[in-house]
């Protein structure tokens, strides 16, 4: 990599702070970003009214769970299944007023799946703080055949769509959560560089 | 100018080709030896008779071709046109300003009558007659921005203004040079450009934007922007690299002349007056080589150019793999003759 390189598309993540301004907070997070969840808390237990959904979906973040219900006495809403969690958002949403802030913690991908459902209610991304916790898989669409790959820890991904070898052009859509990817071999097909996994 | 539409296709047998007359007016890009990234935005005024600056929106002889292109481009993927909800006084705002400027300026094809809200559209080389009230989307067989943008040559991009900065959230993109409008939907003017090599760091994104916030309806303004491409495949998107990228390694020291074109984007940008968006239009002009040889100041330019471009932007602008084959043929073309500044082609 090129010194001064950098994605300018690409968002750049912060840690985790409550916002003292807020009437409100609404932290939703997954798997690694549990431990996000544990430094918020560590940091204070707000006195505004707190809403906490959370994505367990393997023993760590169970753990995680277990802890963070330990340590606030608030009810936690705790989903096994992504789809479940952003159902629980949504209804979460119908009770938000102004003055709510959100807190998101978890992949990328798990990110801007909580932004779009947070953009469609309105909710400006200002108010949506994020930390990236976990895994560093990225989120590929493949601008061919518009499938978008979940999890991509190498450079050169084969497509589940088209089966074609597609490279992470360096370019991120929020609105899709994803980095274009497009395909490497198209002007000599089979020249095709070895796959390094460099999102680990 | 000459009026007389021509069928010809921009892709499999590419029976598309530029007349005398489109050869001549080809908005030729350098106006030096040497080409760097710039803020080049000059005001859009009218240019003289029979230029590509005549007239605000530039109707030429590939007009019937790029339409039908278009149309072929839509019905294989409606992606290319992306409309965010919140856009559609701006598509109204495009219904005004490609109807009543075709209509005025070239009269003999298209006629607009406007009485209060009830308008009647007529596009005759397309042979269109529709009836339509401003404003009324149910009067329009689909949505105003696609009606009208399917009747104009050239890309697109609406950009709302809102939080200082431009957003890209409506456009017919199916012409581009190696971009994808679907992905880039949604984008802020910095996000959109983040591919762009060099041009951050020289600070000209911040520069374009700042100017383009304080743009005023009535003083459009327009820049240019070239890549090169190998046949005259308008449709070189993104979405396409796996059927154009081979053509790229098809060129040879025989077929260089007539497959290699230079590509210039006439790039116009209007603010719109209901919504306050400003309107993008990338107007795409190629000419082959071989046809770019008839003006000698022209091709000895382009050979300098080419050899002191910066090797990003050569890398950036995809001309690699064909590039040694250009400079091979344009290299005995230039005899080393003191160019003045400028574009002309004599
Ligand atoms: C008026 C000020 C602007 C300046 C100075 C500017 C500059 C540039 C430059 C230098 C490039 C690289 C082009 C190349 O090497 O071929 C570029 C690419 C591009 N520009 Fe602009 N631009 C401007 C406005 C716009 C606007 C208003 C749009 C609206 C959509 C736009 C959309 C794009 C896109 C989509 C690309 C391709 C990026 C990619 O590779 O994905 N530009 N621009």
């Amino acid at each position: 990599m090129e010194k001064g390189y950098s994605i300018k598309s690409k968002p750049i993540y912060g840690t985790l702070v409550w916002q003292d301004h807020a009437m409100h907070h609404v932290v939703i997070a997954e798997g690694e970003g549990g431990k996000a969840l544990l430094k918020l808390f560590q940091q204070k237990l707000p006195r505004e009214p707190l809403s906490v959904l959370y994505l367990a979906a393997d023993p760590q973040a169970e753990k995680y769970a277990t802890t963070v219900q330990k340590i606030i006495n608030e009810p936690v809403t705790i989903k096994d299944s992504q789809a479940e969690l952003l159902n629980a958002l949504k209804a979460t949403l119908d009770s938000c007023y102004m003055g709510t802030q959100f807190y998101v913690a978890g992949t990328e991908g798990f990110i801007w799946k909580v932004a779009a459902v947070l953009r469609d209610a309105g909710v400006d991304d200002k108010n949506v703080f994020k930390e990236l916790c976990g895994s560093l898989g990225r989120r590929l669409y493949c601008v061919h055949c518009k499938t978008t790959n979940e999890n991509v820890h190498h450079n050169i991904h084969v497509c589940t769509g088209c089966g074609r070898h597609l490279i992470v052009r360096e370019h991120f859509s929020r609105l899709m959560g994803a980095y274009m990817g497009f395909m490497i071999d198209a002007e000599v097909p089979g020249e095709i560089p070895a796959a390094e996994e460099i999102y680990p | 100018m000459n009026m007389a539409f021509k069928q010809e296709t921009l892709r499999d047998d590419y029976t598309f080709s530029n007349s005398p007359e489109s050869v001549r007016r080809f908005p030729f890009p350098f106006d030096e030896d040497e080409y760097m990234y710039s803020v080049n935005i000059e005001p859009h005024d009218a240019g003289p008779p029979g230029s590509v600056f005549e007239h605000a929106i530039d109707i030429d002889e590939h007009y019937l071709t790029e339409c039908e292109e278009r149309r072929i481009v839509l019905e294989d993927d409606h992606g290319r046109y992306v409309a965010l909800p919140h856009m559609m006084d701006a598509q109204w705002d495009m219904v005004e300003l490609v109807m009543t400027n075709l209509a005025k300026d070239y009269p003999e094809s298209f006629q607009l009558t406007q009485d209060g809200d009830n308008w009647h559209w007529v596009n005759q080389p397309l042979g269109i007659d529709q009836k339509f009230v401003f404003g009324d989307t149910s009067t329009l067989p689909m949505e105003p921005f696609e009606f009208i943008s399917r009747q104009v040559q050239g890309d697109w991009v609406i950009m709302d203004q809102r939080d200082e900065d431009l957003f890209a959230d409506l456009g017919i993109v199916t012409g581009q040079a190696d971009w994808s409008m679907a992905f880039d939907a949604g984008m802020s003017f910095k996000e959109w450009h983040a591919p762009v090599p060099h041009a951050p760091e020289m600070g000209i994104f911040d520069r374009a934007l700042k100017y383009l916030l304080h743009l005023q309806y009535g003083s459009p303004v327009r820049r240019t922007n070239w890549r090169m491409c190998v046949n005259p495949r308008l449709d070189t998107s993104s979405e396409k690299w796996h059927l154009w990228g081979p053509d790229n390694v098809s060129v040879t020291a025989e077929n260089v002349a007539e497959k290699v074109y230079l590509r210039v984007e006439l790039q116009a940008l209007f603010r719109l007056p209901r919504s306050n968006a400003i309107a993008f239009s990338i107007r795409t002009y190629m000419v082959s080589l071989e046809d770019l040889a008839k003006y000698p100041r022209w091709i000895k330019r382009l050979y300098r150019v080419l050899t002191s471009l910066h090797p990003d932007l050569a890398e950036y602008k995809g001309l690699n793999s064909y590039l040694p084959y250009v400079l091979n043929w344009l290299k005995p073309q230039d005899d080393g003759e003191v160019l003045p500044k400028g574009t002309q082609p004599e």
